[in-house]
């Protein structure tokens, strides 16, 4: 499902270079649930970035569902993104002015969905997080992690073939810590790829598989499931065209 | 996507209403002084009756004395003289052709309750009415043979009418006026062409304001003695006493009209009557004749004058003052919003999907600023032709200045937001995201 290989991102100031990944190594199968762990400064959040299609890299491979993503304009990845991603931020980023159900429906806007299919989908997506019946509610009327709740809800909307959701605990308390991440196990249980950086140990060893960067570069793998550590036959990676 | 992005421009103004307002009121000013300064510039340099303004021309012979003459300098006077408009009524090869002169006088004794009023017209002739396509409410214009026969016959305007005879078709009665007893064949309806092309050197305002009471003929006029009301000019030396002298005089105070598909002919026609008439020594000096149309004769008059031209100049350099204030607002409320653009980003949105949506937003305060920067042109230009009678008439909006001031303003907004818009395309979405 994505798949990367001898990454690096170089950040290039008139003064310094800061390698914040090299030769970065990872192969995410798909309906897997990674975890992605390291100390502050490792290297997550750029490999996170560079998954998201946020952020470009300076050398290496980089296939998502077959795409090879290298070369592709920014409208392209763009399209990809809005097609294949869904994320889930530590801050949530909800968009204060829109209600509930607009906020959920940004990314149907961009994947030009009619409007009988956004609203379905919307209602399907804040149903999926318990939230369906606060749809014209605003982000400041919730708690942190009914907000979380619609962040997955928005991310989930687009049936993305993979989630990438950045410290999506950070901000709550263990309580709701613990319902973010049943809420995100259940997603994954029904076939959604997810990639997750923490902090939280506790909550990195619920994933099938952990992460561990350092300095730029995958250091360890800790295996929870042995069967879907080692890869099965190579993937074929097609190279198909992004209009 | 346009209505979805039309809907958060709304919104986002919305949220922000003072920051809206200002912007709003910075673009309104600066399109009500464009709009208002370019509507009194449109109407006054608008064409009065543009399907045949071309075919209506205005001849200058330069009748002058020789000894003031230089050569190629303009000619000193801009009207005609009654030898010339005699001849030209007699033998122009041309379509129609009128004289044109004010005349004032008493209307008297037609009702006990009346007094003596002043009454202002113009002496023309029977072609004047087609020439210049004037409205009748009743009767008609007279004849080329009441023309000829030096008929008392009048018609009077509209206003003159109701004020004389109230809602009565007064065609067939008679009036005394100009000491005499005329017939009346036609009431002319409301006509108030701006600038009053027909007669631009009047008597009763100037270009852009005064309406003509009635209109005599032209050979009646003169067989009762009739002098110009307006301007004249007389530099003859040899003139003689009385008002045949005045008519056999070079003195100029006809404004002359001809109505022609072909000018080259009537060019043609006009060099060679100048040329015999200095053969036989009456034209004095060796200059072309000049030949005008409407807009043509309007530019040579200067009915725009270059106060009017420099004040639009000076208006929409004060709307480009303007336009960069609401850029600076602008700028300061997207880049406000660049954690939403990064959300939008990273949710799929393209760099033109940015791009479209913040400019549209920009188009909404240009739509708001329309609007306001109407009412403020329609308040400016109440306030200006309150200011003197003559510009009352050329302060009026009409459809397609009303059309203008939205595309200005929508247009202004645009321009205004085409910094700021590229400003959020330029959003790092990653950056922006880490940050909130």
């Amino acid at each position: 499902m994505l798949r990367m290989q001898g990454l690096s991102k170089v950040y290039r100031t008139q003064m310094i270079e800061t390698h914040a990944l090299r030769g970065f190594e990872i192969h995410v199968r798909e309906g897997e649930f990674v975890t992605v762990t390291g100390p502050s400064g490792s290297g997550k959040t750029t490999f996170l970035n560079i998954a998201g299609l946020l952020e470009t890299f300076d050398a290496g491979e980089y296939t998502l569902d077959g795409v090879d993503v290298k070369g592709l304009s920014d409208d392209q990845r763009s399209r990809l993104r809005n097609e294949k991603l869904g994320f889930i931020f530590q801050g949530f980023n909800l968009i204060p002015d829109l209600d509930l159900f607009d906020n959920v429906d940004v990314p149907l806007r961009y994947r030009g969905f009619s409007g009988a299919e956004r609203a379905e989908r919307i209602k399907h997506a804040l149903a999926t997080v318990g939230l369906a019946s606060r749809m014209k509610h605003y982000p400041a009327e919730l708690s942190g992690g009914q907000q979380q709740r619609v962040a997955i809800a928005r991310a989930l909307a687009g049936t993305p073939r993979v989630l990438l959701a950045d410290e999506p605990t950070g901000n709550l308390d263990s309580q709701m810590a613990r319902s973010v991440m049943e809420l995100l196990e259940d997603i994954n249980a029904n076939g959604t790829t997810i990639i997750m950086v923490t902090h939280d140990p506790e909550l990195a060893v619920r994933a099938q598989r952990n992460v561990h960067i350092i300095d730029g570069q995958v250091s360890d793998l800790v295996r929870r499931m042995p069967s879907l550590v080692e890869p099965r036959a190579q993937e074929p990676v097609a190279r198909p065209a992004i209009q | 996507m346009f209505h979805y992005y039309l809907v958060l421009g709304v919104r986002n103004l919305l949220r922000n209403p003072i920051l809206t307002t200002l912007m709003v009121l910075t673009l309104a000013v600066g399109v009500a002084a464009s709009i208002a300064t370019l509507t009194i510039l449109h109407i006054m340099s608008g064409n009065p009756i543009p399907h045949k303004s071309a075919k209506l021309l205005v001849p200058l012979v330069d009748n002058g004395p020789a000894k003031s003459h230089v050569a190629g300098a303009p000619p000193d006077d801009k009207q005609t003289s009654y030898i010339d408009a005699a001849n030209w009524r007699r033998e122009a090869p041309v379509e129609m052709r009128t004289a044109v002169y004010d005349v004032n006088g008493a209307i008297e004794g037609l009702r006990p309750d009346l007094p003596v009023e002043q009454v202002g017209g113009l002496a023309v002739d029977s072609d004047y009415f087609a020439m210049f396509e004037v409205p009748f409410l009743h009767g008609n214009a007279w004849t080329r043979a009441e023309d000829e026969g030096k008929t008392r016959v009048i018609v009077v305007g509209r206003k003159r009418s109701e004020k004389l005879f109230g809602n009565e078709n007064p065609v067939g009665k008679t009036i005394h006026v100009f000491g005499q007893d005329f017939r009346i064949v036609g009431v002319r309806d409301t006509w108030n062409p701006v600038p009053r092309y027909t007669r631009l050197i009047n008597s009763s305002g100037g270009p852009l304001s005064g309406e003509d009471d009635a209109y005599i003929p032209f050979n009646t006029a003169t067989d009762v003695e009739l002098y110009n009301n307006a301007s004249t000019s007389c530099q003859d030396d040899e003139r003689q006493p009385g008002y045949a002298g005045f008519l056999k005089s070079e003195c100029t105070w006809i404004q002359f009209w001809f109505q022609t598909s072909d000018r080259a002919g009537l060019a043609s026609y006009l060099d060679n009557y100048a040329s015999e008439q200095r053969r036989l020594g009456r034209l004095k000096r060796d200059a072309p004749v000049q030949l005008f149309d409407v807009m043509e004769w309007m530019r040579y008059l200067e009915v725009v004058s270059n106060d009017t031209r420099l004040s639009v100049w000076l208006a929409f350099g004060f709307l480009l003052l303007c336009l960069v204030n609401t850029t600076g607002l602008l700028l300061a409320k997207f880049s406000a919003r660049a954690s939403e653009v990064g959300v939008r980003r990273a949710l799929g949105a393209t760099q033109g999907a940015i791009f479209r949506q913040f400019l549209v937003e920009a188009g909404v305060v240009g739509l708001a600023g329309g609007i306001v920067g109407l009412a403020l042109s329609a308040a400016a230009l109440f306030v200006i032709g309150k200011q003197a009678r003559s510009l009352s008439v050329v302060t009026q909006m009409d459809w397609p200045m009303l059309g203008l001031t939205f595309v200005l303003a929508i247009a202004a907004a645009l321009i205004a937001g085409l910094l700021p818009t590229w400003r959020a395309t330029q959003v790092t979405p990653a950056l922006q995201l880490k940050s909130q």
